[in-house]
């Protein structure tokens, strides 16, 4: 299981050493105790996504709606707690949409067959019309007091959001590497016809995949929500893409059936490291996107050469 | 007691149902007088224009290794499928232990029992071998959905001990090599209780001493009385293991013996003796000039060392068993596979060594497998005619439907091909009018050097004597011909002469008087 | 679908691709029937000119991506394509004065974009939708960065011609779209290259074994796609007379949506030029009747998400029980 993905260990671990060294250079606040902890802290909504999406490219599927779907559910959030005046019941309408999302992106793929890269598409546009439509373009605000603790509280003194990120990786690892359905997404991209031939229903696991998916974008927007206090019909945007990011820099392919969670998670922690020491350097959020594109294009480039001798 | 027997005694049983099964150890007597393990008598199965199998019979005896021989074609793996459940006979009945029994799916034959060993292996490469052996049968902790990896991983520690492979279960299995993961295999099929294991050349890719391993495993499962219906080319390895031999041709079982009533030669005589076609007959001409020469070619595909020629009005065969190298050779000829050696001379020429050098400068190669490499099925008949011919026919680069029309027709009228207009979806002929779409686009593109990959494969009798007359025709019009066949008497009675490939390698050439199938066969045969 | 001429007097009934582009002109023409009764403004002069005139826009974009959707592959950059090419050209135009160093600029930069998405698909053999995806965003963030958020406008009249001007009535970007709808046309049916990509989209292995260059071609569809989109942006440019980095995102899915709609198979070797403009037809009178019906434009996003998924779905369908 990771025994033979040891290998690909220096790749990420080194850009993370190097990106750590070369902005403690650049800018004298980066090293801080504070910073650092800030970049844990930020990153963990981004390490939500990317868990899920681990799985789904080991599948050698995809999501591209992850990140629109975290914005409908931040806003159904909010509509819901300002409503209801309930957090609880907020947090089931979020998670209910994520999940709503995730299910729909496994049928696209799983019964319908449609490649997951336009199945996602579409569904990327439908939860984006859907926010455009119930904000009409505005922010939501006024949420009851208590949902900022969950990102701004700690616990133990341990800010609440890195507990959370914890929890939610070691939920995943147990999930891939202890349960059945871990070793079936291993076989849905390894060698599906095995799974088949198993008697496992491939079909049914792999909706679950995106269900799973679909879930944590519902969950993430938990954090995000409670981050920003308000809902945005734009807040999400371009996640998914940070996530994907994270996962290829991370050494998961996007073929051969093999992933490696600790490595988007170094993958998570390079692309918070590299926004937050842009960010330091006053470099704008689009150079940003554009150094994490770049990033990913050399990751799959690495990743061509490699496996292409 | 037989470990087997043991150990479902003590328990343990890797089946959903929990409930431990106890078998009583039998003596040889009793194994004898007993009904075969596993029979299947008069069993046919027909596909579309080819008669697979014909009222074949066949016993599986308790621990035995019963070998089961026959040229390509001959019905040895449409036997097994049915078997395992993967086709249903069109007549026959099967019987297990004397009782009528029925295989309508691959969950009914593992439920008798029967595992079959594919030669592409069912592992998937990322997990470790103890999940491989038990996946979708995983022993469940008290936990739901988890795994009890303790258990797991013993249970498979001691499957990998009944077959003596020493090796930690916790290795992922693409770390292993071929021969170790047709042993995770074995392993796997014993774990879903095996009692019959069906092994398709389990051989052709392994080493000397890997071998030998195999060998000493099959040994030890039929000690605990798992029968083994062993398919292989390999007199050698016939003679060493076999209990019994059964050999098909032409889709009927030939003779059932044992080894010590036979020989290599008599064995051979059985699997390629058959009626010769009469109604084709070639018409030989005096060779011309030097087409095609290659010498020391050597592929990333396995092939080395690779030496021919071939001249105007030769149809030159390349035989030898499935998997010898035959199609690499062809492909690095064309350029479709990177050359690591050697050089290929058309006519007089060097060549670079891609399909677009080639095709332009007059080779063709018709694949083995035309719909997935040598027609674009979505396309008309004309579209394919006219495929490799584009720049040849437009060097402007206009393109003139009108004229490519035209040239699709006289394709159509020249070869005959049974389609109303050129505008029809290829799709929609038959497979040996396929072929000759396949070679129109070629005779269009001014070819002069042919190589054909399986030319009469997956068409019916009638078509197959038409194909080597539009062969002939070829050759007779001044081409040279490379023909790959695994058919030995068509490569007899259509080539001038031939070269025997085995393991990648050329390791004969036979001259017209020495081109029997009996020669191919036995050149071809790991002695 | 087969591009050679009958030779046959006889015709036995109308060919698949007839009848399927038969449907989709009745498609447009049901929606026409159905905008016409439900709104006044449909069919006024100044209304169908706009329909016509976006639908020239979108057109332009989607016509150099059917060629890549032919071939099995797929561009999500041409949005992020559209916007840095506008930016670029209107700086060029705004410092330069020249509209025509403006329109090379701007197609120049699109063709430019396409090449690097060729030669991911083709020498680095990435997947064609993670190449496109990751240009996408390093487009964006190089154009976002590069703008640093301002907008460029005010562009010389006879740049802006191209986008707003009128030729005896009609605007000029429906003549640029009936102009590459022609050039199109005769590209994919009546070049060697054409019947190469159409081939290579069937069954890219057989291509290759039939000696045609295939990563060659492949490279050819990127950046003629990147090349249309660059002009697409021009006209675009001129048009709204400003640009700015975002100019280009929401026409991504719309383009794509456009192909499909028009009958382009997403597995490659079938599909037309014109379909592709009776596809953007189509979406631009749902868009165009959605306006009018005063829905809010929040919608779009969503109905053309389901129209690309229901499209999709019918041609898995029927490739299943076609093949």
């Amino acid at each position: 299981m990771t025994r033979g993905l040891l290998t690909r260990m220096p790749g990420v671990a080194i850009a993370l050493v190097l990106l750590i060294a070369v902005f403690s250079l650049a800018n004298p606040n980066f090293a801080t105790l504070s910073n650092l902890q800030n970049i844990l802290i930020q990153s963990t909504i981004l390490l939500l996504l990317a868990l899920p999406m681990t799985l789904i490219i080991m599948t050698e599927g995809l999501d591209l709606s992850m990140g629109a779907v975290l914005t409908l559910a931040s806003i159904a959030l909010a509509i819901t707690a300002i409503a209801t005046g309930s957090i609880a019941l907020a947090v089931a309408a979020a998670l209910a949409v994520g999940l709503g999302f995730g299910l729909l992106n496994g049928v696209l793929v799983a019964a319908l067959d449609i490649p997951p890269f336009i199945a996602t598409l579409g569904t990327l546009g439908i939860a984006q019309g859907l926010s455009l439509v119930a904000t009409d373009g505005q922010s939501v605000v006024g949420i009851p007091r208590g949902l900022q603790q969950v990102y701004g509280g700690a616990f133990a003194g341990v800010p609440i959001p890195i507990i959370i990120g914890v929890l939610a990786f070691a939920a995943f690892f147990v999930l891939l590497y202890r349960t059945r359905f871990g070793s079936y997404i291993f076989a849905l991209g390894g060698n599906r016809e095995a799974l088949k031939l198993a008697g496992v229903p491939d079909r049914t696991v792999l909706i679950a995949t995106y269900a799973v998916g679909g879930a944590m974008a519902g969950f993430a927007a938990l954090l995000m929500t409670a981050r920003m206090n308000s809902a945005h019909p734009t807040a999400g945007i371009g996640l998914e893409f940070d996530a994907i990011a994270a996962v290829a820099v991370g050494g998961t392919s996007f073929e051969r059936g093999n992933g490696w969670l600790t490595g988007t998670l170094l993958g998570v922690l390079v692309v918070g490291v590299l926004r937050n020491g842009l960010n330091l350097m006053a470099v704008p959020s689009s150079a940003q996107v554009a150094g994490i594109g770049a990033l990913v294009i050399a990751a799959l480039l690495i990743d061509g050469l490699r496996s292409r001798p | 007691m037989d470990r087997l027997a043991s150990m479902r005694h003590n328990g343990w049983n890797a089946r959903r149902c929990e409930k431990p099964m106890t078998v009583a150890p039998e003596s040889a007597a009793q194994r004898d007088a007993a009904a075969p393990l596993f029979e299947l008598r008069g069993i046919s199965k027909q596909f579309p224009g080819v008669q697979a199998l014909d009222d074949v019979s066949f016993e599986i005896a308790r621990g035995e290794v019963h070998m089961l021989l026959g040229e390509n074609g001959a019905g040895k793996s449409t036997l097994m499928k049915v078997l395992c459940g993967a086709y249903r006979a069109d007549a026959g009945e099967l019987f297990h232990n004397g009782e009528r029994a029925e295989i309508a799916t691959p969950a009914d034959a593992r439920r008798f029992g029967i595992a079959v060993i594919f030669q592409e292996f069912t592992l998937v490469p990322y997990l470790d071998i103890a999940q491989n052996i038990f996946l979708g049968r995983e022993p469940r902790s008290r936990l739901p959905g988890f795994v009890d990896r303790k258990r797991l991983y013993a249970d498979a520690r001691r499957m990998l001990a009944m077959i003596g492979f020493d090796i930690d279960p916790r290795t992922p299995v693409h770390e292993l090599g071929v021969a170790q993961q047709q042993l995770v295999e074995i392993a796997k099929a014993l774990s879903q209780d095996a009692r019959i294991l069906v092994m398709d050349e389990p051989t052709a890719a392994l080493s000397d001493r890997e071998t030998e391993r195999l060998f000493a495993i099959i040994a030890q499962l039929k000690q605990s009385g798992v029968a083994i219906v062993y398919i292989s080319h390999r007199l050698a390895e016939v003679f060493a293991l076999g209990d019994r031999i059964t050999v098909l041709r032409d889709g009927r079982k030939i003779a059932s013996v044992r080894p010590a009533e036979t020989s290599p030669d008599d064995l051979v005589r059985l699997m390629v003796g058959r009626a010769v076609d009469r109604t084709y007959a070639r018409e030989y001409t005096e060779p011309g000039e030097v087409l095609l020469e290659v010498e020391n070619l050597a592929s990333d595909n396995g092939i080395a060392d690779i030496g021919l020629t071939v001249r105007a009005g030769e149809i030159v065969g390349l035989c030898g068993l499935v998997g010898s190298g035959r199609t690499e050779v062809a492909r690095a000829i064309f350029g479709a596979d990177r050359v690591t050696a050697g050089e290929i001379r058309l006519m007089g020429e060097s060549i670079a060594g891609s399909p677009e050098d080639s095709a332009r400068r007059g080779m063709a190669l018709i694949p083995e497998n035309r719909k997935q490499q040598g027609l674009a099925l979505g396309r008309s008949v004309g579209d394919n005619i006219v495929l490799a011919s584009l720049h040849r026919m437009f060097p402007s680069g206009i393109f003139v439907p009108a004229r490519a029309g035209r040239a699709a027709q006289a394709g159509i009228d020249q070869l005959r091909i049974a389609t109303p207009s050129p505008h029809r979806p290829v799709s929609v002929l038959s497979g040996g009018n396929q072929q000759k779409v396949v070679v129109a686009k070629w005779l269009n593109a001014a070819a002069r050097v042919f190589i054909f990959d399986e030319p009469t494969r997956g068409i019916d009798v009638g078509a197959k004597a038409e194909m080597f007359r539009l062969i002939d025709q070829l050759v007779q019009k001044g081409a040279g011909v490379l023909m790959i066949s695994s058919e030995q008497t068509e490569i007899v009675h259509v080539c001038d002469r031939a070269y025997v490939m085995r393991a990648g390698r050329i390791v004969g050439a036979l001259a017209r008087d020495e081109l029997t199938e009996a020669n191919i066969v036995r050149l071809g045969m790991h002695q | 679908m087969s591009t050679v001429a009958q030779t046959s007097p006889a015709r036995r009934g109308l060919s698949r691709e007839t009848v399927q582009f038969a449907w989709r002109v009745a498609a447009a023409l049901a929606v026409c029937v159905a905008l016409s009764l439900l709104s006044d403004a449909f069919l006024t002069t100044n209304n169908l000119l706009n329909v016509l005139r976006q639908t020239s826009l979108l057109f332009l974009m989607a016509s150099g991506l059917t060629l890549v959707i032919l071939t099995a592959g797929l561009d999500l950059s041409v949005g992020a394509n559209i916007g840095l090419s506008a930016c670029l050209a209107a700086l060029v135009i705004k410092s330069s004065g020249s509209p025509w160093l403006g329109v090379a600029t701007g197609v120049g930069c699109g063709a430019m974009i396409g090449l690097a998405n060729g030669f991911l698909v083709t020498a680095l053999r990435v997947p064609a939708f993670i190449a496109t995806y990751g240009m996408m965003w390093l487009i964006l963030g190089a154009t976002y960065f590069y703008m640093g958020g301002e907008t460029v406008h005010g562009f010389p009249p006879s740049f802006r011609q191209f986008g707003s001007g009128y030729f005896l009535g009609i605007p000029i970007p429906i003549y640029m779209m009936l102009l590459f709808l022609l050039l199109g046309t005769l590209f994919a049916q009546r070049t060697v290259w054409g019947q190469q990509i159409y081939a290579i989209g069937a069954n890219p292995v057989a291509a290759r074994l039939s000696g045609i260059p295939v990563e060659r071609r492949l490279v050819l569809v990127y950046v003629v796609s990147g090349a249309m989109a660059g002009l697409a942006s021009l006209i675009l440019l001129a048009r709204v007379n400003s640009a700015e980095a975002d100019i280009g995102e929401h026409f991504t899915l719309p383009a794509i949506a456009a192909v499909v709609i028009g009958g382009t198979s997403l597995f490659g070797g079938s599909g037309t030029i014109i379909g592709t403009l009776i596809g953007a037809l189509i979406l631009t009178l749902v868009v165009n009747g959605m306006n009018l019906l005063q829905i809010n434009a929040s919608w779009q996003p969503l109905v053309t998400g389901v129209i690309i998924l229901f499209a999709v779905w019918f041609d898995i369908r029927a490739r299943k029980s076609g093949n």
